[in-house]
Order: structure tokens, then sequence, then C-alpha cells
């Protein structure tokens, strides 16, 4: 297969990058490229030329790795050296931090966005050799809880008795002489006006 | 201050008795009270007693036939009902013009003194979700959250988003809105999410879950719906309440309708505005310190609640028994129970709700209060509660089997006329008109009243044009009403034959917005049988007598027109433009709603994806974006036994992949974003697969997904803040 050129164009000098695998297709390369192009867009990287250096660097991991396994697809084997090259980055910046693997990899993604990795740090993402302090500080500490320490309570229902009707009494309503009036006369008055009622209607 | 728990050692749990007051502090007097319910129930009881002395006038010609005492025996529940609501609005109307202020006000305890000491208690905010518009929920938590900041007590507040959603799009939207809120007000910290793995118990599960976990760290508990929003100078004023106040268990705010944008919604919105003070004065007259709870914009004392208002199951099975549905009565009584007041707070503003935009979202939320108030019916009789914790749950379950009633004496009525038996005798005629001249006079004075003091002092509306404009809104949402409850009565009757049977209701998320519009096919299914049913009587009416046909065509003409009035009412021409229907908040809303309208205007205006992506925007995200997936999977609890299932979480992603979200259930999906490490292998697994294997739908996905999202954050929510 004849080797695909890349010319990256920059303010300071024009590149000319040599990317030839040995095995796969033009076509089956150029979908591992354009697969890649998207997945690192995804990271919102919105510097173009370290976008491309990124492309270029795992296109060439994938094409050894391709020549080991060509079974699989280039566009795999170039997705699994992103993935690999993210985590041995990743490695290295939350290194001492007890975190597993995979929670390494969530966590790290995320923390490279809440300290807005993308717009500071673009040249060093996934950058092995060079990680600036402040970036690696800033990603540590971007590693966040969705709630706070827990201080666990017991809540327990308390059975009710569904069975007899029986009041709950207010305090002092036991039926004192004063209270045992205020309903006759309430009594009164009410029998009053419905007699009254009667009368009108009789 | 004192908010332990009361003493417990006279109260077993079998107890019959109510725990003494913890203080009165918060609590009216008994006198007052007495005095109160007194008055209340006596108007009540005299204008019953009238009420069924001329209808069993009206019947007794020539002895009672056995339909005659079944007609009055079905009057009498109705007519009591009916003097309730008179009473409680005429009251309110006396409460709200009297010349000096109610005494048993809360916001009087608090004194200038109070507004400027610190405040020392935490606060947690918690927002139970389900399903809901992502959007609304966030840019809703957002609005509360910059009004708090702006009283300078942020601090003394937490927020908690509470998601019981099984939708996994839903989930992951949550969780992206969350974080980009979080980041955009620099709230972490401040702001928790919280996804319950299994939603035992529905909502109330999921605000006992809170409890457990988090109750301890804070005294008091405000309790947000998905769609509440409350304006920070009142949660303040309404811990600063419980603080003073320290008899007082559960404050419930009047939380006023906004937001809608149909007309049934809109007259709804505006009946509330106008008619619900008044209403909310009286039974705040008469209910003291046993109000009620009505789930949401209150503010809870967590000591007590997490103390005594856990909720046992019912006996027997779901629907009727099981798991208690319509938790907040049972809350409050359990919290009047334990010795603390349960009081309402009348509030002009601050307290915002959303209603449902047709008639059919009423139903179907009806649909489900009714399921939760008739399971109250095992309550009733319980021992333990106060007298007016009974009373309330007794109106809980009236307000739906009033309307079963109202269609047996509907039915009665025919009966009655059919045998040919009306009126006879000057006395029965004049009853007869009596008691229709004071009818009529219990459902129109107290709308009459509330319209005239609207008219004198303005309560709502200060230029006099847009007062005698409520006039005409209030007249013309009397014929609304006049065609709506007819439908109401015979949908509410087969929610409680339905109940009764055992027929449970699926927990569904609440449609707030009409959103696409209006689907005709819907109304038509629903109200078809409505229509027939109201033809058919019509003809026997006609059939029977002229006189009866007239008299039960108001009824019969609503259930005839219900497919047209369904479809006319979820217009949204709301004769808005016209000055209609207005309410204070649409015409000058507050601070707090203002910026919520902003926002969501903002997010409305954003760019969309194929409609097919919008719909599953959360799973795109996930699987697709690495920042998405990583936050998911940092939010998920490690597995302690991953490996027994992961062979076949694998086959589910693979078939994801290559077949499209249409090939695996809502469950699958579910169980396999609970899987951390599946979700990564998903992200890696989609961005790997060759062309040729990826199903269209991911294929589209990869095309349009960085060029629309260019935050993947910003999509749910506004980001006019941020630029600031």
């Amino acid at each position: 297969m004849a080797p695909l050129e890349t010319a990256v164009s920059s303010p300071m000098e024009a590149v000319t990058i040599h990317f030839a695998p040995k095995t796969g297709s033009e076509e089956e390369w150029n979908e591992a490229y354009a697969r890649l192009a998207d997945y690192f867009r995804a990271y919102r990287l919105h510097n173009r030329i370290r976008r491309t250096q990124l492309i270029l660097e795992t296109l060439r991991r994938a094409a050894d790795a391709h020549e080991i396994d060509p079974k699989r697809s280039p566009t795999s084997h170039a997705i699994e050296q992103a993935r690999a090259m993210l985590r041995e980055w990743l490695g290295q910046i939350y290194q001492g931090m007890e975190l597993t693997e995979s929670q390494i990899e969530g966590s790290g993604r995320l923390g490279f966005h809440l300290c807005d990795g993308p717009g500071r740090w673009p040249h060093f993402f996934i950058d092995r050799d060079n990680l600036p302090p402040d970036m690696a500080e800033a990603m540590r500490s971007a590693i966040r809880t969705s709630g706070p320490r827990l201080q666990v309570s017991k809540m327990t229902p308390r059975p009710i008795d569904l069975g007899l009707f029986d009041d709950g009494e207010e305090e002092g309503e036991e039926g004192s002489v004063s209270s045992t009036l205020r309903y006759l006369i309430l009594f009164i008055i009410i029998t009053g006006v419905l007699a009254t009622v009667y009368w009108l209607t009789r | 201050m004192n908010t332990s728990p009361p003493s417990s050692s006279s109260e077993s749990n079998n107890s019959s008795r109510l725990t003494p007051l913890q203080t009165h502090a918060g609590i009216p007097s008994l006198a007052t009270t007495r005095l109160r319910r007194t008055t209340f129930f006596s108007f009540v009881f005299l204008g019953t007693v009238v009420g069924i002395w001329l209808m069993f006038l009206m019947l007794d010609v020539d002895g009672v036939t056995w339909y005659e005492a079944a007609l009055l025996a079905v009057f009498v529940p109705l007519y009591y009902q009916l003097n309730v609501g008179f009473w409680t609005a005429l009251i309110g109307v006396w409460m709200m013009n009297r010349p000096k202020p109610d005494p048993l006000d809360l916001n009087r305890t608090i004194t200038n003194d109070d507004l400027e000491a610190p405040l020392n208690a935490t606060t947690a905010i918690i927002v139970p979700v389900y399903n809901e518009d992502v959007t609304r929920v966030f840019e809703g938590v957002r609005a509360v959250y910059n009004s708090l900041q702006r009283t300078g007590k942020l601090e003394h507040f937490d927020f908690f988003i509470l998601s019981d959603s099984d939708d996994s799009n839903k989930w992951i939207e949550e969780e992206a809105a969350w974080l980009e809120l979080c980041r955009q007000l620099n709230a972490f910290g401040r702001i928790f999410y919280r996804k319950r793995r299994t939603p035992i118990n529905r909502k109330s599960g999921n605000v006992s879950d809170f409890c457990r976990r988090w109750g301890k760290r804070y005294r008091y508990m405000i309790v947000l719906d998905a769609d509440s929003i409350m304006a920070g100078s009142l949660l303040v004023n309404m811990v600063r309440i419980m603080e003073k106040n320290p008899g007082v268990g559960i404050i419930q705010t009047f939380p006023k309708q906004i937001g809608a944008d149909t007309l049934l919604g809109r007259v709804m919105q505006f009946a509330q505005a106008l008619y619900g003070p008044a209403f909310i004065a009286g039974l705040n007259y008469w209910q003291c310190g046993e109000a009620n709870f009505w789930g949401h914009n209150a503010i809870i004392r967590l000591a007590p609640f997490i103390e005594y208002c856990a909720l046992p199951p019912l006996p027997e099975k779901v629907p009727f028994g099981g798991h208690i549905m319509s938790h907040d009565f049972v809350e409050a009584a359990l919290m009047r129970k334990a010795g603390y007041a349960v009081r309402l707070l009348y509030t002009d503003e601050g307290s915002y709700e959303e209603g449902p935009p047709t008639l059919i979202d009423t139903l179907k939320r009806d649909r489900r209060w009714c399921l939760g108030n008739m399971q109250h019916f095992w309550l009733l009789f319980a021992k333990g509660w106060h007298p007016i914790s009974r009373l309330n749950f007794y109106h809980g379950i009236m307000s739906y089997v009033s309307s079963p009633l109202w269609f047996l004496f509907l039915v009665l009525g025919t009966v009655t006329a059919s045998t040919g038996q009306g009126m006879m005798g000057q006395q029965a005629t004049f009853a007869g008109q009596l008691l229709l001249g004071l009818t009529v006079m219990f459902i129109f004075l107290p709308k009459m009243l509330i319209l005239m003091d609207e008219v004198l002092t303005g309560r709502l509306f200060k230029p006099f044009r847009l007062r005698l404009l409520t006039v005409v809104s209030s007249l013309l949402d009397t014929f609304i009403f006049a065609f709506m409850a007819p439908i109401m009565m015979i949908f509410h009757s087969q929610f409680v034959v339905k109940t009764i049977l055992g027929q449970g209701v699926r927990w569904v998320a609440q449609r707030r917005k009409l959103g696409t519009g209006i689907d005709w096919r819907e109304p038509i299914l629903t109200f078809g049988s409505t229509a027939i049913l109201g033809l058919g009587w019509g003809a026997l009416a006609f059939f029977i007598s002229k006189p009866f046909l007239l008299w039960i065509s108001p009824v019969l003409i609503a259930l005839v027109v219900a497919i047209p009035f369904a479809i006319m009412t979820s217009s949204t021409r709301s004769l808005q433009r016209f000055g209609l229907f207005l309410t204070p908040e649409e015409l000058y809303p507050p601070p707090v709603l203002q910026a919520l309208e902003e926002h969501l205007d903002e997010v409305k205006d954003r760019p969309k994806m194929q409609p097919e992506l919008e719909q599953r925007f959360g799973l795109v995200q996930v699987c697709l974006d690495p920042y998405v997936n990583g936050l998911h999977v940092s939010l998920l609890r490690r597995r302690k036994n991953p490996h027994h299932s992961r062979e076949y979480f694998i086959y589910l992603s693979h078939k994801l992949i290559s077949q499209g979200p249409n090939s695996i259930t809502s469950r699958e999906l579910t169980a396999v974003m609970y899987d951390a490490d599946i979700v990564t292998h998903l992200h890696y697994e989609l961005w790997s697969s060759s062309e040729d294997t990826l199903a269209p739908f991911w294929k589209l996905a990869i095309r349009q997904y960085n060029l629309i999202a260019p935050n993947p954050f910003i999509h749910l929510l506004a980001q006019k803040e941020v630029a600031a």
C-alpha cells in the first residue's frame, strides 16, 4: 500500500508527516483517521494542530498493532490505542490516589473537563512527557462526589391501629361544665333556626 | 431550641391519644381554635340541615318511596361538601378584609429583630423527580438557588435532586444537567444529585431515603416538586418562622399556579389566583394547628418527621392497600399525632407550581390522586388521630367519592322523574324553590363576594381596567367549569369504581406542557363514551318529561360536547391577548419566575438534533461523549459481584451498537447503564466499530454529535449567566 502523506500547516512552518502502515487498505485507514478525528473532537480539543498530532501518533501505534493482529479493523486498533494512551496519561496524573483503573479512566476524563483542560491545556492532553503541575493538580482536585457524607438515621414506621375509632383528645378538653354549657347554647340556637325554617315552610 | 422528639414514656406504639403538644409556640390557643371551629361547623351544620329539611319537604308529598329515601341519603354528604366549601370561602373573604390582621398569621411571629438575626439552622431543599423534563427541573433549581443567593443566606441551604427516573435517557440527562449547573453556579458541595437504584415506595420512599441518609445533617427540609419554584425570601422566612415556633412541625405554603399556555391551564391558573386566597384564608381559619400537607412547597421539621412520620404499609394488597400513595395527608396527621402543629402559611407570592395543561392530563393526575385518597379509607377509623386530621382524610376521600354520589343523585332523580312523582302541592314547590335558591347561593355567592372584593380592593390588580377584565374572565370561567364539572363527575366516578375493584395505577411522569400540540384522537377516544352517555341520557329524559330534560340539560349538554370541549380547552389560543384570565404572575412576573422564563426560552432556541437522536440524547451522550461517559461511570457505585452478568451485558451492548437502541428493552438498557465497566466498554466499543457494523442510528449520531454539542453539558441548560 502506498504511504499516506498528510501535510499540516501551522503558522510556524509546514510539517510533512509520513504514515505508512504495512497492513490494511487505504480505505480502512481513512476510516480509522476519520473516526479518531471525531473521537478527539468529542474531547472538545479545538486546537487542530494538537488534534492532528494526536491522531497521527495514535495511527502509528495502531499500525504497529494491526501488523500483529490484522484480523481486527484499523479503526478498532486506533481507538484501543487512544484508550491505552489516555490510561497511561491519567495513570500518571492520579498516581497514589487509590482509585481503580476504571475510576481513573472515568473520573480522569471528567476531571479534565471540569478544570477546563480543553481550553487551558489543549497542548498537554495525553502528553505523558509534559505534565504541567497546575494541570495535574487541577485535575486531581476536580474529582467530585454527588452527595455529602452520609449521616444515617433510622426511620421506622410505627404501626397504626386501624381497628377502633378513638380520637386523640386535645389538652384540657375533657368535659368541663363550661364546655357543656357552650355546646348546649349552640344546640339551642341551631334548633331555634331550624324551627324557624320549619315554620316558614310548613 | 427544642427539636427533640417528645417524651415517649407515656406513649406506646398503640397509643390512641395524641402526644401532648411540645410547646404552644406556633400552635393556636385552645380557646381560639374552639371558637373558630364551633363557629365554622355550626354554620356548616345549619346550612346542611336546612338543605336536607327542604329536600325532605320537597320529596315527602305522599310519603317517601325507597328511591326518594336513597335520593335524600345521597344528598346529605353532597350538601355537606357544598356547605364546607361555601363557609370556608365566606369566612376566608371575611378574614382577608377584617380590620385587624389574623392573630394566627405565622408571619406575625417574626419581628424586625428576627429579620436581622443570623440564621442558625441548616435546611435541605429536596426535589424528588421521576422522568421529568430535565431542563425545567434544573432551570427551576437554578432560579431558586439564585433567588436564595440574593438573600445572602445561601450558605444555610443545600439542594438535593433525588431521582427515581427509570428512563435511562432522563437519568443521563439529569446527571449531565446536575454537573453543568454545579459548574456554572460554582455549587459543588451545595447542590447534590442522588439516583435511587430501586424506587421503593415511589415519592414518599424517595423522601424517606433522603431522611435516612442525610436527615440528621439538617434541621429542616423543604420539599419541592419537579415543577415547584420558591423565592429565596420566602424560603428564608419559612426557616425563621420554624425557628420562632418550635411547636410547628410542618408549614405548608399556598403554591400559585404558573406557566400555563393552554386555555384550560390558564383558566385554572386564573381561578386559583382569584378564588384561592379566600379558600386558603378560610381553611386557615378553621384548620388552625391541624392543617394539611400537600406534599410540596412546604417546610418540615426533620427530627420529628424522621421519628414519627415513617409510613406503615396498609393492610391488603395494592391498589387499595399496600404502600400509601397520597403520603402527604398521612404525614401531616402523624406529625400532629406526635404533638407538632401543621400550619398553613398564607402567602401572596413566592410559592409556585405548574398545573396540567389539558383536561386529559388533569384526569390522569386525578386518577392517581383518587387512588391515593381512597386508600385513606383505611385510616379514617384508625386510633389516635386528631379529629380534624380524621376530617381531613374524610374530605380527601369525599373530593372523589362525591362524584359517584352526584352521579347516583342524578340517576335517582331520573328514576323519580320517570315515576311521574314531580313536586306536587304548594309546600313541596315552595321547598323546592327555596332549596334551588339556597343551592345557587352556596355555589355562586362566594364567587360574587370574591369578585366584589377584587373590584373594591384591587387585591390582584390595581388598574381598574384589569379589575373589570377579571370580572369578565370570572364570568367566562363559570361556563368552563360548568362544562367541566359533569365530565369530571363521570371520570371520577369511574376512578372510584376502578379503585374499589382493585385496579391499580402505573407511576407515570406528569405532563406539564402541551409540547407537540393536540392529538385529536386522544380526546375522541377518551370522551367518546361520555358523549354517547350524554346523548342516551338526553333521549331518556326527553321521553320522561320535557321539564325534567330542562332540569338535567346543563349536565347532559356538557357530556355531549365533551370532545370539542376537551379539544378547545387544550388550545394554546388562551385568550391572553384579549386580557382574559390574566394573573399577576403573568403580567408582572417576580424575579424568580422571570429568570426561569428567560433561561427556558434560551434553551428552547438551541439547535436541535434529528428527532430520533433528540429523543435519546442521554443515551447518545453517555455512549459517545468521553466526558458524559466519565461522569456517569464516576457516579455509579461499584458493584459487589460484577461478573455474574457480564457476558449478558456485553451481548446487550453489542446488540445496542449493531442494531440500534430499539433492539433492546428499556429495562435491559437500564441494567446495562448500571454497570460501570460495561458503560466504559460501550463507549470504546462504539467508537471502535467500523461503519459497516454500526446501526444507522449510531452512524447518524457520530456524524451529528460534535456539530450539535460544542460543549457536552450545555445542551440542556442555559448559558447566559456563564457568558456574563
